[in-house]
């Protein structure tokens, strides 16, 4: 931006307007009721208008308006703005009028645009020190869906074109000079299929029935076999899973089972086998409660937001308004966002946390405002009815139990006003008595010593009265604790004894006053016991517990009340107490609670016999006033109201999942909503002791980037928690939603492939990489959603390519060109993943059990202890819970299964959208040594040996087994020398660590 | 192409079986700094030539090549052990009142309570140990303190995930698993990163605490039970394998390997093909080296004595004694110094494990006395011998030891005997390569409660950024694209603690 003569510069539009334009100004600056947010206002009319020539690299005049520091700075011309001055600023300059000299082309801002910027400049121009503009193209994620022509190629290629993708994949390589590879072998395909689609191999008569079958649709035929098998939803159930990082442990330290994890994977087995359409399966798993009420997959489905980690000790021990308390709150709403957000829409949300993204048009307040959509739900055990004809039962017999407890009301109510005066002042007398007894047992308990593990531990409570008087008598009154149902005489020591002395430590001048230490003495209940001394002189009383009192699964000291009395005086009046320790938990148990006067009384126990009496009466006065009709009535609604109670226990009782909840069993300091959000903030750098008031409570919205899709929702009803995640479904599932479409499709594809259009799946961001296939992608994302929107499909599609059917055989040629085949001139090799090669194990050793859905089998030894422990080397191997597809594995967070790890399965700590791959030593012990494969090779050699007595029969099957197809001949001479030396099992040992068997072609 | 180049290639890869150079980087996220990929290219760039950047791949020229972390699981008591508060003792059995809330775990504050065991100043530092720590006197002025340690979480698990990860949750790497990572490996006969539990069990957390999160799994941190028949995870075949012999290990072996060769021939263009091959033979030369390193038969009875490895033999279920601590923790030690000389990178020796009953960590809660004294001896002594023999062999001046715990313990007491958590401030020290012993930086406040400059704390994030920084790496440019961000060990923090250097 070069400074213009001032003579040439343009009127600004105070000056042309004059005194009018000028008051107007004021007006629109001073009624914009805050100034304009620089994220979501400022950023993207510059980025749109200014970047272009001025950003980092290219400075046209001299000039970046990259960051804060490069405006102020300025170009050639000077500062571009000067903050709280708009007038003065350049900027405004530049771009304002009829005729404004910025931006040099293109369209022109608009007098709104105009107008914002200075209202900005005028407020102070706050621009985050952090925040680098660039120039503004939209990324291509976020450009709106279209689908675009399939291309047109040449006749030649043409032919060789399947489907849609293979036009679009074709195209691209003929442009590069690359061309497809030839279709694999059929024996190659279908072990690639059956592999990908269910994650078993196939059986060798299923190999050899597709080879020789004539039929032109024989591929096509064994897809369709392949996707209706239920092995299809068990083997990309595992994929989700690893999106959601799904685990059978809360995670942290104290990493407690989650025992009621499994329904929500179990449905996401069944949504796949039963091919949910995808919009009714993101609505499931973000408000199922809401959209599919009382339906069994509408809560199991909510596991999904509860599929992460849990700080038990944080959410169950630490207290409410601490610091610690809200972090942890905060970090598990973050899962649940980032969760939400990577899987759905592969948007790094949580990016946003501590400052606006600093890549991708997401602000903080977006993030918060996703959070806001959490506010009211927590992680537990929800219950639910697997029938909801159950639940519609349920909810008609507590509806008719709610009628008679009313037709009840009305029936007592007419009796009281026929009881009249007489009833209501038995019932006075109840109240007061009532309270007698309340106040004969004062709130202040007394003192109570720490709890002790074993009985025999030694506590002791002393008095230290000032001065040394001569005591004439002890008085000791014991505790009185409806905790465990123990009441009187809670806490009084089994066996003690009474000490008084001049000497504080009682180390000297001691005298014993009693000793009751040699055998165990009654509890004396509420009674008061007393003990003379004789007027000895003493400063300090003392009493030892050598044997506690139980309590509930340990043992206590307890006493209310201590009194030394002098010359008939109680003299605790300047006394303090010590005691070795002492549970101070006010207001009922302290220390000084000894010496406070404060102890059950024995009038107690007259009071009680009054008050039973004065019930009797109670009883009589309501008789006599009630009618005999009424009494009828009466009678017959307590027993249909039995009878209510009677069916309500017959309904199967509900199942639990863990999900998200706003009711459920609280424990300690972890205690549900009730659907009440919690306030939300911005917090400033992410930091929860610095939230940003003024800014608000945030209210539940989504990314404020895609304006035609309402960031921010309809007001939400506070009565109603699911409303705010049903509203994020919404956004999510909304046509338009150009993330929501691309994502899926890319997922599925970076599974059949090994690597997305996109090869970032969790991530469409900046940070993200770009498609390889634009195109292709919007085609797919495109026919997907307008389709009926069907997984199942979608794989058909894909998998009956030729894209998809060619070999995986190396070209020189074509990768001269493109190494890393980006451009799919070959099917890429793949490596089994850790539940495949488990699967496969045990499938080709005759020991896969079906069994489908369940609680998930635990590999590991278990101790349930103050922190659970998980020990993988204490397993039976043979028992059958542990044959079933590793889908079932009942997942561990804190203590990987060292087998699994090994093989790179996902780690349930993170959102996983791409394993890694790797082949280290340890993986080659793992697979050469871990007791699961020692153990399956004897299972394998065992079969064959049923087989046949013959070695070379045995390999020859061996090979058919494991590898689908037949050894050669040097192949059956080496494996049949090896098992004729050093036993069969070596040989099947060997079978499981060819790379044969841990590759797909 | 050398053997090592082959194998980082393609077990950095994705599903692809070929990648050129750019696609690497492409792979690990673009956002790599220039170290890790030039350690995927030479495989041990410190050992080539620490002294000089060129051809390094390091940032900077490296002080040290290798490091142990001593973790202390559930939080050591720095107002017990070295941070010497004479107020604490002045003030013992008043009430304690700092002036201000206090927000405690589990407790209300009690009185101020002094360390059960006398002081004593040391070496030509004069630096104050409490005498349950007195064994590392011999090493005092080695030693760089660092008493205003302040921890983001006042929970066990995420506290221990905040120091070992530098996150106060799970899914992050273990510095290990980066320092792994960013170096590459330096041995192929054991795992770059090894890790020695505390006997009794893990701490809490468990392997998460050594995971790789979302970097590749051989970053990840490999336990080793040095008591056990098979010390690493499935290091031999079970002893119910009957079935294997050498003999029969070594024709399998052949065999495998010759039908493996023939089939990654056939597939022309697929890297990862001969990279298992060779992991077949890696595993066989860690069978051979794993036990040697374990086996101290060979270590003279003055070594043996130096680290107490056969100090109180009693059954391992009677309560925490001291003797059964030195044997412990002495033999940890000593088997670190062994894998140490044998190339292995980082080594991670934890003492104390979860929380349970009887009490087998640091979390003195009801006893400090009964817990703290044991566990204090026996790593102290194990330290004390650990440094003492490195420097002997010339091994410390490129060692670093890092001594670190999840946060401290309060001045005041809990219950009687026990003392609460402390957040707000612990200790941690460090010693060995490039760091100037003696020295004691960043002062806790009069109780050693808090920072005494509580703007000036200091974060795990600092202390793994002064690694990073001695190892010859700048701890801004080691990152790992995960999940749209560039992802570091310390995270948008860090300061070099230029005070501790040397």
């Amino acid at each position: 931006m070069q400074r213009l003569p001032l003579r040439y510069r343009q009127p600004s539009m105070a000056m042309a307007y004059g005194a009018w334009g000028l008051v107007w100004w004021l007006s629109a600056t001073f009624t914009q009721a805050s100034p304009p947010d620089f994220q979501s206002e400022i950023a993207p009319v510059l980025e749109r208008y200014c970047l272009a020539c001025h950003n980092e690299n290219l400075q046209h005049g001299g000039l970046s308006l990259a960051t804060a520091a490069d405006a102020a700075r300025g170009g050639e011309s000077g500062p571009a703005l000067i903050a709280g001055d708009s007038a003065a600023s350049l900027l405004v300059e530049m771009i304002d009028g009829s005729d404004p000299a910025m931006p040099k082309e293109g369209e022109r801002l608009n007098p709104a645009e105009v107008e914002l910027l200075r209202a900005w400049i005028q407020a102070g121009a706050a621009w985050p020190e952090t925040r680098t503009l660039t120039a503004r193209e939209i990324w291509w994620s976020r450009k709106p869906l279209i689908q675009p022509a399939v291309p047109e190629l040449p006749s030649g290629l043409a032919l060789q074109a399947r489907s849609p993708i293979d036009s679009f994949i074709m195209d691209q390589q003929q442009r590069l000079g690359l061309s497809m590879s030839p279709e694999a072998d059929r024996r190659t395909l279908i072990r690639r299929l059956t592999y990908d689609l269910t994650g078993l191999p196939p059986s060798y008569e299923e190999v050899q029935r597709f080879v020789m079958d004539p039929d032109p649709l024989a591929y096509e035929r064994v897809v369709d076999r392949l996707l209706s098998s239920p092995a299809y939803g068990e083997h990309w159930a595992r994929h989700w899973l690893d999106v959601v990082h799904y685990g059978d442990t809360h995670g942290f330290d104290k990493d407690k089972v989650r025992p009621n994890a499994w329904p929500y994977r179990d449905y996401v087995v069944r949504a796949l086998n039963e091919d949910r359409p995808y919009e009714k399966f993101v609505r499931e798993q973000l408000a199922g409660d809401h959209f599919f009420a009382n339906s069994r997959d509408g809560i199991e489905a909510l596991g999904f937001l509860a599929a992460g980690p849990f700080d038990y000790v944080g959410q169950i021990e630490v207290s409410d308004g601490t610091m610690e308390k809200q972090r942890v709150r905060n970090i598990d709403r973050d899962d649940m966002v980032n969760t939400t957000m990577t899987t759905f829409v592969s948007a790094t949300a949580n990016c946003a946390r501590c400052h606006d993204h600093k890549f991708d048009p997401i602000s903080q307040r977006d993030y918060y405002g996703l959070q806001a959509v959490f506010a009211a739900v927590d992680r537990a055990d929800r219950q639910y009815d697997r029938d909801p004809r159950t639940t519609g039962r349920r909810i008609e017999l507590q509806a008719r139990q709610a009628e008679i407890r009313k037709e009840l009301d009305e029936i007592e109510a007419r009796i009281r006003t026929r009881a009249g005066a007489e009833l209501e002042q038995i019932e006075q007398s109840i109240a007061a008595l009532r309270e007698a007894i309340e106040r004969a047992r004062p709130l202040e308990y007394g003192f109570h010593s720490a709890l002790a593990t074993d009985q025999n531990t030694v506590k002791w409570v002393q008095l230290d009265l000032g001065t040394t008087h001569p005591i004439e008598r002890i008085v000791i009154c014991p505790c009185d604790d409806d905790f465990n149902q123990i009441g009187a005489g809670f806490g009084f020591p089994v066996r003690f004894k009474i000490e008084a002395s001049t000497d504080p430590e009682f180390l000297q001048h001691v005298s014993v006053v009693s000793d009751q230490t040699a055998l165990d003495v009654p509890n004396p209940g509420n009674l008061p016991l007393e003990f003379p001394t004789f007027g000895l002189d003493a400063r300090y009383v003392r009493i030892t517990a050598e044997k506690l009192a139980p309590r509930l699964n340990d043992f206590n000291f307890a006493i209310a009340e201590l009194m030394v009395f002098s010359r008939g005086v109680n003299v605790v009046t300047e006394a303090s107490v010590q005691a070795l320790d002492s549970i101070e938990a006010a207001p009922r148990w302290s220390a000084r609670n000894l010496i406070d006067g404060k102890y059950p009384a024995l009038a107690e126990a007259g009071l009680r016999e009054e008050l039973a009496q004065s019930q009797v009466q109670h009883q009589q006065c309501l008789a006599s006033s009630t009618t005999e009709e009424e009494r009828i009535a009466q009678v017959r609604s307590v027993s249909e109201l039995a009878a209510c109670e009677g069916e309500l226990a017959t309904l199967p009782s509900p199942a639990m999942v863990f999900a998200v909840a706003t009711e459920f069993k609280g424990e300690g300091q972890f205690q549900p909503t009730h659907g009440r959000p919690r306030p939300i903030h911005v917090l400033k750098r992410g930091n929860e002791a610095t939230p940003d008031l003024d800014a608000g409570l945030m209210e539940p919205g989504a990314l404020s980037v895609f304006t035609s899709l309402g960031s921010h929702f309809e007001p939400v009803d506070d009565n109603s928690e699911s409303q705010r995640r049903a509203a994020l479904a919404n956004w999510i599932v909304d046509r338009e939603n150009p993330l929501t479409w691309r994502s899926i499709v890319n997922r599925v594809w970076h599974y059949h492939f090994g690597r997305g259009i996109c090869a970032t799946p969790d991530d469409f961001g900046r940070m993200g990489e770009v498609p390889t296939h634009p195109e292709l992608l919007d085609w797919l994302a495109v026919w997907f959603r307008d389709q009926g929107q069907s997984l199942k499909q979608l794989h058909r599609l894909i998998v009956t390519s030729a894209t998809y059917r060619q070999g995986s055989f190396h070209r020189a040629d074509a990768a001269d060109i493109d190494e890393s085949n980006r451009h799919l001139w070959r099917m890429n090799r793949s490596r089994l993943t850790a539940e495949q090669l488990h699967d496969a194990v045990l499938l080709v050793a005759g020991r896969l059990d079906r069994k489908m859905g369940g609680p998930g089998y635990r590999a590991f030894g278990f101790l349930d202890d103050h922190s659970p422990h998980f020990d993988y080397r204490t397993l039976d191997i043979d028992s059958a819970d542990l044959q079933r597809r590793a889908v079932y594995r009942f997942i561990v967070r804190s203590v990987p299964d060292p087998f699994m790890a090994a093989l790179d399965c996902a780690d349930p700590s993170i959102n996983v959208a791409r394993r890694n791959e790797t082949l280290t030593p340890l993986q080659a012990l793992s697979m050469l040594n871990n007791p699961f494969m020692m153990r399956m090779a004897e299972v394998f050699a065992s079969e064959l040996q049923i087989l046949s007595d013959k070695v070379d029969v045995q390999i020859e099957a061996a090979y058919q087994m494991a590898l689908g197809r037949r050894a050669t001949d040097e192949e059956r001479q080496e494996l049949s020398r090896l098992a004729a030396e050093h036993g069969l099992v070596n040989a099947c040992r060997l079978m499981f660590n060819l790379s044969e068997f841990m590759f797909i072609d | 192409m050398d053997r090592f180049s082959a194998v980082h290639r393609s077990i950095e890869g994705d599903n692809l079986s070929r990648m050129s150079r750019r696609d690497l980087l492409w792979h690990t996220g673009g956002g790599l700094g220039g170290i890790a990929l030039s350690s995927l290219l030479n495989s041990d760039p410190l050992h080539a030539d620490s002294s000089t950047l060129s051809g390094t791949g390091l940032h900077h020229s490296a002080k040290a090549r290798r490091v142990i972390q001593l973790f202390m699981s559930g939080a050591a008591s720095q107002c017990d052990l070295w941070d010497y508060k004479p107020r604490l003792a002045a003030d013992h059995g008043q009430p304690w009142d700092p002036g201000e809330k206090v927000e405690l775990f589990q407790s209300a504050p009690g009185h101020v309570m002094a360390a059960p065991w006398p002081w004593q100043a040391y070496g030509q530092s004069g630096k104050w140990l409490n005498e349950c720590v007195a064994p590392l006197g011999e090493v005092i002025d080695r030693i760089a303190f660092v008493h205003n340690m302040v921890s983001k979480s006042n929970v066990h698990g995420p506290a221990t995930f905040m120091q070992a990860t530098g996150f106060v949750l799970p899914g992050f790497p273990s510095i290990g698993s980066w320092i792994s990572y960013g170096l590459g490996r330096s041995t192929d006969e054991l795992p770059t990163f090894v890790v020695l539990p505390d006997p009794r069990g893990y701490a809490p957390n468990g392997p998460r605490n050594w995971g790789a999160a979302f970097l590749p799994a051989e970053h990840q941190g490999t336990a080793i039970d040095p008591h056990a028949r098979i010390p690493i995870n499935d290091l031999f075949p079970p002893a119910a394998a009957s079935f294997v012999s050498p003999e029969s290990e070594q024709q399998t072996l052949e065999v495998l390997e010759r039908l493996n060769r023939r089939h990654a021939d056939q597939r022309a263009g697929d890297s990862r093909l001969e990279a298992r091959i060779q992991s077949y033979e890696l595993a066989a030369r860690m069978q051979l080296s794993a036990p040697q390193v374990l086996d101290l038969s060979d270590e003279p009875q003055h070594i043996l004595d130096l680290y107490g490895v056969e100090c109180g033999d009693v059954p391992s279920d009677a309560p925490m004694n001291e003797g059964q601590e030195t044997r412990y923790f002495g033999r940890n030690c000593l088997i670190a110094r062994k894998l140490l000389e044998r190339g292995v990178r980082f080594v991670q020796i934890w003492s104390g494990a979860d929380n349970g009953f009887p009490r087998r960590n640091w979390d003195s809660h009801e006893d400090l006395k009964r817990d703290h004294w044991p566990l204090a001896r026996g790593m102290s002594r194990g330290v004390a011998a650990l440094i003492q023999d490195l420097a002997q062999r010339g091994l410390l001046d490129a060692t670093l030891v890092l001594w670190t715990t999840e946060f401290g313990r309060m001045p005041c007491s809990q219950g009687s005997q026990g003392r609460d958590h402390n957040p707000f401030g612990f200790t941690n020290w460090l010693a060995g390569g490039g760091i100037q012993g003696g020295v004691t930086y960043g002062l806790s406040d009069e109780w050693s409660w808090r920072p005494a400059e509580p703007d000036r704390a200091t974060y795990c994030y600092d202390i793994h950024a002064t690694i990073l920084h001695l190892l010859g790496i700048d701890h801004t440019r080691l990152t790992y694209r995960a999940g749209g961000i560039d992802r570091r060990l310390t995270d948008v923090h860090g300061r070099v603690l230029t005070e501790l250097l040397a």
